[in-house]
Order: structure tokens, then sequence, then C-alpha cells
């Protein structure tokens, strides 16, 4: 089972996918449309370029940067979240213990994939 | 006691900042044995200023072409590294061990 | 080719760099590596601009704006500025940015 397969059933998430750093491949489960989870994909990698942008120019420009790379980030809405980590994204609710649930599986899985799963 | 003190009170905190609309730092405090400076804290405020405008322009264009609410307006934006992470609103920030962060009372906290 | 842009006024550095962000070529007023690290931002700012620019096409449905040429961004005393995989670093005061623009856009072409 994928790992965004895996993620797309735990308790609170809502979606759940894979994207690719170049090109426009994606694979997804969950509660989106196939445009919106296209939609996400594009989003999330546009994100995680940028994040991975700021933690160079931080490291370049501080010392004892505590950011030598980026694995990933979390941006948080009043009602979801999104979570993602190398080039797995999800949505999840914003209910009690769900995003740190997830957050604590993905770190588990994923923050040893330095480029892609 | 300031927003600042109840979050550099987090579990495994080891830096909380505030800083203005546009990312200067304006207050910090950091944990005892913590290396960060304020010149780093200074960047990780322009981190957020910047990922949390991003993150509103895509909750505005997704809620518009999907009709999907949920995520506007943005309440916080973390960036996730090996050992630490921080997250933060637009106004304040905190860095957090990874082995024992709890985000949902980070950002309970932020609003605080 | 490219050491040519060096001759407009207020052009201080200019760099070609690989689509993997490594510098290939670079000019002017800064040692190896500043060259290298400014080709690395250069390359990494073209990635984000491309990122955001494909979400306003895409949410907008607007033709013409993607995929990006290119982007500037202006501080106080110097610009940096770039076209398709070169980038320049800019004097306000001297250069004139519409000049520089035009120039680095005609040799991202050669």
């Amino acid at each position: 089972m994928s790992v965004y397969s895996e993620l797309a059933v735990m308790e609170g998430v809502i979606a759940a996918g894979e994207y690719a750093y170049r090109g426009d491949r994606y694979h997804f489960k969950g509660q989106l449309s196939d445009e919106m989870a296209r939609m996400a994909s594009i989003m999330c990698r546009a994100t995680t370029m940028s994040t991975h942008m700021q933690s160079d120019i931080l490291c370049a420009n501080s010392d004892n940067c505590p950011f030598e790379e980026a694995h990933g980030w979390i941006v948080r809405g009043p009602q979801f979240s999104v979570c993602v980590m190398a080039n797995i994204f999800c949505f999840v609710q914003n209910e009690p213990g769900v995003l740190n649930r997830v957050f604590r599986w993905m770190r588990e899985r994923l923050m040893d994939a330095h480029e892609m799963v | 006691m300031s927003s600042l003190d109840n979050l550099i009170g987090l579990e495994g905190a080891s830096a909380a900042f505030e800083f203005s609309q546009s990312g200067e730092l304006t207050d910090h405090r950091v944990a005892e044995g913590s290396d960060l400076t304020a010149e780093t804290l200074d960047l990780l405020a322009h981190v957020f200023v910047a990922n949390i405008a991003i993150a509103t322009m895509q909750a505005r264009g997704w809620e518009k072409t999907t009709g999907q609410g949920g995520f506007y307006p943005i309440q916080g934006f973390t960036l996730v590294g090996f050992e630490w992470s921080t997250v933060g609103n637009g106004r304040r920030g905190v860095v957090l061990r990874n082995d024992v962060a709890d985000f949902e009372a980070a950002y309970a906290a932020l609003e605080g | 080719m490219i050491r040519n842009l060096l001759a407009l006024d207020g052009v201080l550095v200019v760099c070609h760099f690989r689509d993997d962000g490594a510098l290939l070529e670079g000019y002017g007023m800064m040692d190896d590596a500043m060259l290298e690290r400014l080709a690395r931002f250069a390359h990494d700012y073209k990635r984000m601009v491309q990122g955001n620019t494909d979400q306003f096409s895409m949410f907008t449905g607007l033709p013409g704006w993607a995929p990006p040429r290119g982007w500037n961004v202006r501080g106080a005393q110097h610009t940096v500025c770039s076209v398709g995989n070169l980038v320049c670093f800019i004097d306000n005061t001297e250069a004139s940015l519409n000049e520089v623009m035009r120039e680095l856009t005609e040799a991202s072409q050669y």
C-alpha cells in the first residue's frame, strides 16, 4: 500500500496524495475531485519549492540554523489544515488530535525521504 | 504572563518571538541552552509573513475555484526541518523540537 | 558572450546557471563563492516564480502568464533581474532596468 493510500484512511484525513517534483503527475485517494487533486498538487509543489528556497537562504545567512533542509510544512485554516512532507500531501480536519497524529505518522514514514517517495 | 511566556512554555520550545506585519522581530525569548539568535528569529519571522501571504492567495483561489471553504483566513504556517519545526501566525512564532512537538497546542497558544 | 552584458551601465554581475542551479559561468564584481550563491538563488527564485505563476494561471484561467519569462526584485540600491537561466545584479542609480531586462531577454535566446 502506498504512503498516501495509508494516510487517506486515517481518522480525520479528508484526502491524501503524492505529486511529482517535476511534471504534472499526481495520485490521490479521498474526498477530492480529480480536478481538485490536480490543483492541490500544483499548489503543494509550489509551496514545497518555496520552502526549500527559504531554508537554503535562511541557513546561508545565519549561524546555527535549525532548518538545514525543509522537510515539510503545514498550513492551518479555520476548518482544515494541509500537511505536506516530501512529495506527499494530505488535507485534514481541524479536530482535536488529528494534526498531531497525522504529523507524527508522516514524520516517521517520510522524514528520511530526501527527494521523492 | 505574556503570550511569549506561554509559547516558550510549550514542550520542546527553544524560542518564541513576536514580529511586525512586515516581519521585523519586535520581541523574543530564547530557552536556556538554545543557540538561536535574534537574527535567525528575524529571518523566521519573514518566512511566516511570506508563507502566510502565499497561503492566503492559495486559499482565496482554492475557495473561489472549488467552492470549498475552510482555509481562509489562514491561521498559521509551520516549517518542518529535520529536528526542529517552527509554528507561527501573522504576529508570533515558536520553534519546537519535532519529537515532542504538539502543533495543535502551539496553534492554540498563538491565538492567545 | 554573456560577458557583454557587463558593458551595460550599472550591471555589476552577470551569471548563467544550469537547470539544477549550478553556476555555468559568471562575471563581474563578485568572488566565485558569491557567484555560485547568486546562481543558486536565481534558480530557486525562478522555480518559486514558476510555481506562483502556475497557480495564478490556474485560478484565473488567464492566458499569457505561464510559463513566466523572468522576474526582478528591487532593493533600495540594487536589483536582481533574471530572464531564462541568466541573472544580473545591477546598481539602481546607474542601470536602466528596461534596458537590462531587454538585453537579458535577447541573451537568453542565444
